[in-house]
């Protein structure tokens, strides 16, 4: 996973000793990191003064226990078991880049840093982050962030992107304004269909007139209780991974329509056709498909709400538990569409259900606790399944859902050993 | 100990904490690792145990074999061959790649010859196919 070579180019930049360079640096980039992160990074010294030869990697110092799955762009996802939190900590919490991290976010640099709204609204807004602070009400809610593509890695045949497993999730306190608050202080005309957001993120090509990501959501979406626009993850200004210093946050949505680095609201009378809202990507084919179908583009739709899903996060999967006694097991269940109605687990591969206690969400869109005491009768090897439920009914397969091209949309139940001993 | 001795532990160290977190995943059974998932279709495993052709650490570990340098050189003006190795594709996905990747993501298009030794080691090494 990590290769010799990027080993050789951090080990040779030699300008450590020089006096300038690292005064500069030291109030820059990875201090600040480190510091809004509120934890040390492994080897901060060092990794300060190798800053400017700064890989992906080493741009992950905070992070703990996460896999990576790609250096560039940076992409890394948790095992289930370190989602045990009920709020996602910055260390534990899933990177999902589709390109570089701007170098303002790794210098947590937000100096004259400008927030448009424009297109079918009445009157086009140019914000700063003291205007937004200022002009509108400031609230933090805990909400779910979840990438389209989490459980890729279940498809077969396989579908290209990231081959995420079940860790492209977390669960954050986000402190911002509402984004219907400032859409309404633009005034949306009725002419109003959707929103294209624009970010600062670099493209991976280099070129600097490619977005390297502008997606949206549908106006009524936006409106909706849930959206948000942040700059605050956890009470710490957002760490530069995650989109220092603003992000777009539409929750129960792909996590790609909560974009980064966010500069521009660009309201329009059409359905947005920015970078990865067209072709393939975050689409869904219109009609079922046998696995492996080649399905012509025009027959591909956006993909909207995301699935109900949960994540058993306690105990650790292998974990060994006395036979004949009470053992709790614990996690989170979320849905696109708000809150759950009922988690069940199963210890004999589905063939019996015992339900969970489930504690209320703290706001619309933030995952809920559910909790199970499980007895295993004789000693040997279990699974212990989770099954969600949304308020529509509607509650996770057993298998792979719907096959598609780019492998989104998998909410299979999740499952994890535990030996009664 | 030198300045430059320090640094080359430390990078070391930190490549060591995080290859870690994959060793422990791989000591600890869990069924929802892809390839041993016994409700999903048989799949090949797409990034734990990596492919079995011997890999070129000079390539960013691409597997060794006819096209591994073109392909390398070809992919990493973009992206890091972390993505490729993760992929098991059809040969028409990769195809539909290729284009999405010219036309839409600035990729500048080799001529049709060394497109094809690219598209085929690619088709040979990362597929659901073969």
């Amino acid at each position: 996973m990590t290769d010799q070579t990027s080993t050789d180019n951090v080990i040779d930049t030699d300008t450590v000793d020089e006096p300038k360079r690292r005064a500069f640096l030291k109030t820059t980039g990875l201090t600040a990191l480190g510091a809004y992160a509120g934890m040390s990074i492994p080897f901060g010294d060092n990794l300060i003064a190798l800053a400017q030869g700064m890989s992906e990697e080493d741009i992950m110092g905070g992070k703990n226990g996460l896999i990576l799955m790609n250096d560039r762009p940076l992409n890394a996802e948790t095992p289930a078991h370190l989602l045990d939190d009920d709020v996602t900590p910055y260390e534990h919490f899933f990177v999902r880049n589709n390109g570089l991290v701007p170098d303002t976010a790794l210098d947590m640099d937000a100096e004259g840093w400008i927030l448009t709204i424009d297109g079918e609204v009445d009157t086009p807004l140019e914000l700063t982050l003291a205007d937004l602070k200022e002009k509108f009400e400031v609230v933090t809610k805990r909400l779910v962030i979840e990438c389209g593509g989490n459980g890729r890695a279940y498809f077969n045949p396989g579908a290209s992107g990231n081959q995420w497993t079940t860790g492209a999730v977390g669960c954050a306190d986000w402190t911002g304004v509402r984004l219907s608050d400032v859409l309404n202080a633009a005034g949306i005309k009725d002419s109003a269909v959707y929103t294209a957001h624009y970010s600062k993120d670099p493209h991976l090509s280099g070129d600097p007139d490619k977005d390297t990501i502008s997606r949206g959501v549908p106006i009524a979406k936006a409106m909706a209780e849930g959206g948000m626009i942040a700059w605050e993850m956890n009470g710490e200004p957002i760490p530069a991974v995650h989109g220092f210093p603003l992000r777009i946050i539409n929750p129960g949505y792909p996590g790609s329509t909560s974009q980064k680095y966010l500069t521009r609201i660009w309201i329009r009378d059409q359905v947005h056709d920015g970078a990865k809202m067209t072709g393939y990507s975050y689409r869904l084919p219109a009609y079922p498909v046998a696995p492996g179908t080649e399905v012509p583009e025009e027959d591909m739709i956006i993909m909207t709400e995301m699935p109900v899903k949960s994540l058993i996060t306690y105990p650790q999967s292998g974990t060994e538990t006395p036979t004949g006694e009470a053992t709790e097991v614990r996690g989170h269940a979320w849905a696109g569409s708000g809150d759950i109605a009922a988690v069940d687990v199963s210890i004999d591969f589905g063939q019996t259900w015992i339900s969970a206690t489930l504690e209320p969400a703290k706001n619309k869109f933030a995952w809920q606790r559910f909790r199970a005491d499980v007895t295993l009768p004789e000693a040997g090897y279990y699974e212990v399944w989770a099954r969600a439920t949304d308020m529509n009914g509607v509650a996770q397969p057993p298998v792979v859902p719907g096959w598609n091209p780019r492998g989104y949309g998998n909410n299979m139940q999740h499952r994890i050993a535990m030996i009664a001993t | 100990m030198n300045m430059k001795q320090i640094f080359s532990c430390a990078a070391l160290c930190a490549i060591l904490a995080f290859g870690s977190t994959v060793l422990i995943a791989q000591e600890v059974y869990d069924p929802m690792r892809p390839n041993v998932n016994p409700l999903a279709p048989a799949t090949a495993n797409p990034n734990i145990d990596g492919p079995t052709a011997e890999l070129d650490p000079e390539l960013g570990n691409l597997p060794i074999g006819p096209g591994a340098e073109n392909t390398y050189y070809q992919c990493i003006a973009c992206h890091s061959t972390a993505i490729i190795r993760q992929q098991r594709l059809t040969d028409a996905r990769w195809d539909y790649l290729w284009k999405w990747m010219v036309e839409d993501q600035g990729m500048f298009e080799p001529d049709d010859e060394e497109k094809d030794v690219i598209l085929t080691y690619l088709k040979t090494h990362f597929s659901s196919e073969r």
